[in-house]
């Protein structure tokens, strides 16, 4: 799921990143206000097991053949609360991106956002709706499942929409949303089942490390379902748009146009002025009608990109050969005999 | 897995690798934000944003064959999506480069830009990282005001990946040795889980002693370090050939 600098325009890469900065730097302070010194040390710890335990791999049940690893967002979140949790989870995300190259530097805002705040604050929010103050194994079981699985479906479905506002892909969005959803049901299922196996054994192990999470207080409860609610909404908002329709709504149907009556005149006569703002409008409106804008930046004509290769082109990719060639080379006649580490 | 096997090429000395830190990161930043914005039917200029890290990754010592493993290793990805717009976008069109001709669509050069723009951000992800240490990098961030708590997170994740992956790969090991064949999946599943939760459990133990042993040592939850950054005459040289490379770029990009 993490995404890569191509599949973002300059403003949404931009606007990601801002979005990302302001939210850790809450996370952050957050942290700062609840947590003790002693527990730094936990925090780098447990983000360092999310890596180890990324390499055992387990098989899923009912899909014979097939395995799958922790993603470990929801259970951070459980282990440390959803404000060290999701600063665990993007300092993964960054060092995944700085040392191993997974996911792209300038979309490191989306992927914090698709991939740590999201998940750690809606996954958390919703364990405690479903647990309910209750020690119930299998409401407790039903709880991490559902917000495994719910989370890792909303980060999904963020990417869809980022590359769609990026209007990069050529790609249709439901197409992508589609898939990117289908792809992650399976992972989220996976992602359930190995974090409530993971937990069942750390209660039966050691119960003290969850049994601080499990004591639900009341006072964060209304803040909780606004959280949830919110994100639900979000994630709502962005599935059922893959059903809305690009008919005229009840009011422009009623007075602007009928797509039924192909003779139907607008009962509205507009003067030059709402003309005017109408078609500033539609020139500067990020997504006109709900959709991708139709010329979109950078966007060049057909023609103009047919000519826009050509000589000019094949010098300086023959160019670009050369000089990386001549570098290399140079570099392998004066380089000192040293070895590489 | 061992630590060298990640940056152990940071750890090597070239002028590259002297340059400042801070330079290093800005450009890096800069470039990759250069790299987004080139228009989309652009492939030949996409290309050309390979020449910059490549100058770097060779003038730092960085084997060629390292790095193209470590791009074909993240490349699958980013294919996927780039092939898709073969299927969406049909539009003919005829690409003219030098003698040759190529009646083709301008979804292959979609497809062509994203690779060739991917390939571009990564070799110079790659020349940053291959070059600077991670220690330094967490000291910019320091600089640059990124929270303080952030940071030391950042340090304590990259010191402690590598202990935590070895024990991960015994308990697979001592796993694997023990096995003689597969068992019913829920039985699997029951053994993998206990596995997780016992790394899990041995690093929060980890973790209790690391404390006590930094704790003891005086650790306040502040983060020091000796080292100084000064920007000398090479990083001024480093951050002016960027510059023009850059611009030179842009001026082929506003062409479009």
């Amino acid at each position: 799921m993490h995404m890569a600098n191509e599949l973002l325009s300059v403003p949404v890469a931009a606007g990601t990143f801002a979005a990302a900065g302001i939210g850790l730097g809450v996370v952050c302070n957050r942290v700062k206000q609840t947590i003790s010194t002693d527990q730094l040390g936990l925090m780098g710890i447990l983000g360092a097991f999310v890596f180890a335990a990324q390499m055992i791999n387990l098989p899923l049940p009912g899909l014979p053949g097939t395995s799958g690893h922790l993603i470990g967002a929801v259970l951070l979140a459980i282990l440390l609360g959803p404000h060290a949790g999701a600063l665990v989870v993007s300092s993964i995300v960054m060092v995944q991106c700085l040392l191993f190259q997974d996911g792209g530097l300038l979309a490191l805002g989306c992927n914090i956002i698709n991939m740590a705040l999201v998940p750690s604050y809606l996954g958390f929010a919703l364990y405690r709706l479903i647990l309910h103050q209750t020690h119930d194994t299998w409401r407790f079981n039903l709880a991490v499942m559902a917000s495994a699985l719910i989370t890792v479906l909303a980060g999904a479905i963020l990417v869809p929409m980022q590359t769609a506002l990026s209007g990069v892909l050529t790609l249709p969005f439901s197409t992508f949303a589609w898939t990117m959803l289908s792809v992650h049901l399976v992972i989220g299922l996976m992602e359930g089942i190995i974090t409530v196996a993971v937990l069942a054994y750390v209660r039966q192990i050691r119960p003290d490390i969850l049994s601080h999470t499990s004591e639900s207080s009341t006072a964060g409860r209304g803040k909780l379902l606004l959280v949830t609610l919110g994100m639900v909404t979000l994630f709502l908002s962005a599935f059922v748009s893959l059903y809305a329709s690009d008919r005229p709504d009840g009011l422009e149907w009623s007075y602007a146009q009928r797509p039924d009556q192909p003779a139907f005149e607008s009962m509205v006569q507009a003067h030059e002025q709402a003309k005017a703002l109408d078609t500033l409008q539609s020139k500067y409106t990020l997504l006109p009608d709900y959709a991708r804008r139709p010329v979109p930046m950078g966007h060049i004509n057909t023609e103009d990109a047919t000519v826009s290769a050509g000589w000019t082109s094949f010098a300086g990719v023959v160019g670009s050969l050369v000089t990386m060639a001549a570098v290399w080379g140079t570099a392998l006649l004066i380089r000192k005999k040293t070895p590489n580490l | 897995m061992h630590h060298a096997h990640i940056d152990k090429f940071a750890y090597q000395d070239s002028p590259i690798h002297r340059l400042d830190a801070r330079a290093k990161l800005a450009v890096t930043l800069i470039a990759t934000l250069l790299i987004v914005a080139l228009p989309r039917f652009s492939p030949d200029l996409a290309f050309y944003t390979w020449l910059g890290p490549f100058v770097l990754l060779v003038l730092g010592r960085i084997p060629i064959q390292f790095v193209a493993k470590h791009i074909l290793w993240a490349l699958p990805f980013i294919l996927v999506l780039a092939l898709t717009s073969l299927w969406y976008d049909r539009t003919e069109t005829t690409i003219l480069f030098g003698p040759f001709q190529w009646h083709s669509t301008m979804g292959w050069l979609k497809c062509l830009t994203l690779t060739a723009k991917f390939v571009g951000s990564m070799l110079a992800l790659t020349a940053l990282i291959c070059t600077t240490r991670f220690s330094d990098l967490l000291m910019v961030l320091q600089r640059w005001h990124v929270p303080e708590i952030l940071v030391i997170q950042l340090g304590f994740l990259y010191r402690y990946i590598f202990v935590l992956i070895d024990k991960a790969h015994h308990t697979k090991q001592a796993r694997t040795l023990r096995t003689l064949k597969r068992l019913p999946t829920k039985q699997e599943l029951r053994i993998g889980a206990a596995m997780i939760g016992s790394v899990l459990v041995q690093s929060l133990d980890t973790s209790t002693h690391i404390t006590q042993a930094m704790q003891a040592r005086g650790f306040t939850g502040q983060w020091h370090s000796p080292r100084q950054f000064h920007i000398k005459p090479a990083d001024w040289l480093f951050m002016a050939i960027a510059t023009l490379y850059i611009g030179l770029l842009l001026h082929l990009g506003s062409m479009y």
